[in-house]
């Protein structure tokens, strides 16, 4: 039987390694994905999806199992990637994000192939080559409300305990988020 | 139209998250409401679209991206050693001999001595921000004395000190601020 979340992460604060690999093999797809949606950059994604394995490591003591292991989790990881913005604002101001394609070195960002006939597959791609850079363009918690929802199917309460927010506060989160995003491509 | 669009529970009822109750009024409201219809359906596109989004992120070499977690992982356990390091030792600097297992009456002692002398800093540093009875008086003697010499500051501004010397002794026999009254350096 496979152990799960909640034992590994007790295992983990006994310092036990293999638990740690098990909960990093877990996780690292989901995680690394949802801080890449987050902060629009792949070398930023793999930086702060890794710290906060780092953070799991060293806390995973402090987890009291009141909520489940994942909204524990992702707290940090969205913590850690709206710090990451905070820190980086001025930054970006002076470099916005970039858009896939305009730098080489990068992997071109590539939507999956869909059953659908590549009329249909084109029009995908290009409602996503909008969102993406709509995207960026929300408040991080905006952001990250959005895609907790749509990535991890999370429900307006784990949302909450991600953001440190009240149920309420964050379905406004959404659905901000949500209208902020239709407006951004209606006007394109 | 019926009462209040539910703006916030639109995306809720979508995903199933609703109550019973919740979810039969916002049924209701869109039955009558062809604005929330339309937010609800348009609201229904993105987010499947964004759902494509996150799917469209290419993974790392995870590989490469372990390697590099291990690093932190381990860089961090250094770290957290040597900050106990830091701490242990610390600890044992502060048990000096004179006082003996009581490291907190050291620093006590410490702040005390230390609040001391703040204070009494402080008020020789109030002493001599306001000036003494005799200080004023003295204050006062000068500006009097300068005042004849600035009412002749067009005779002194051109003299050589060293030569006019004569002149400046009998400064005050000049008429105040006559400029015709005084003599200029050849």
């Amino acid at each position: 039987v496979e152990p799960s979340d909640e034992d590994l992460c007790r295992k983990i604060a006994a310092r036990d390694g293999a638990a740690f690999e098990l909960m990093v093999d877990r996780h690292q797809g989901r995680a690394y994905r949802l801080a890449s949606s987050i902060l629009g950059n792949e070398a930023d994604a793999r930086d702060v999806s890794q710290d906060a394995f780092i953070r799991l490591y060293e806390s995973a003591g402090r987890f009291d199992g009141r909520s489940r292991f994942s909204t524990w989790f992702y707290r940090i990881l969205v913590n850690l990637c709206i710090d990451h913005q905070r820190k980086n604002r001025w930054w970006k101001r002076l470099a916005p994000l970039a858009s896939p394609g305009d730098n080489p070195d990068e992997r071109a960002f590539d939507p999956p192939s869909t059953e659908a006939g590549p009329e249909d597959d084109a029009m995908l791609k290009q409602s996503i080559s909008r969102l993406r850079p709509a995207l960026a363009k929300l408040s991080p918690q905006q952001r990250a409300a959005v895609l907790l929802q749509t990535q991890e199917g999370f429900t307006s309460r784990e949302i909450g305990e991600v953001l440190h927010c009240s149920e309420a506060t964050a379905r406004v989160h959404v659905h901000r988020g949500i209208a902020q995003l239709r407006k951004l491509i209606a006007k394109e | 139209m019926a009462g209040i669009h539910p703006e916030t529970e639109l995306i809720p009822y979508l995903r199933g998250e609703l109550s019973a109750d919740e979810r039969a009024r916002v049924a209701t409201h869109l039955e009558g409401c062809a604005q929330c219809r339309q937010s609800a359906e348009a609201s229904s596109a993105i987010l499947s679209s964004l759902a494509r989004v996150v799917e469209g992120v290419r993974d790392p070499d995870w590989a490469e991206y372990r390697a590099g977690l291990k690093r932190k992982l381990r860089a961090s356990e250094t770290s957290s050693a040597s900050v106990r390091e830091r701490w242990r030792r610390m600890r044992e600097d502060l048990r000096l001999p004179v006082f003996g297992g009581w490291p907190s009456m050291a620093i006590g002692a410490a702040a005390v001595a230390v609040l001391a002398i703040a204070i009494v800093m402080h008020r020789g540093s109030g002493n001599s921000s306001a000036p003494g009875v005799d200080q004023l008086e003295l204050q006062q003697d000068l500006s009097s004395t300068d005042v004849g010499l600035l009412a002749n500051y067009h005779v002194v501004e051109h003299l050589d000190l060293l030569e006019n010397y004569d002149v400046i002794e009998h400064l005050d026999e000049l008429g105040p601020g006559n400029p015709q009254n005084h003599e200029t350096p050849s």
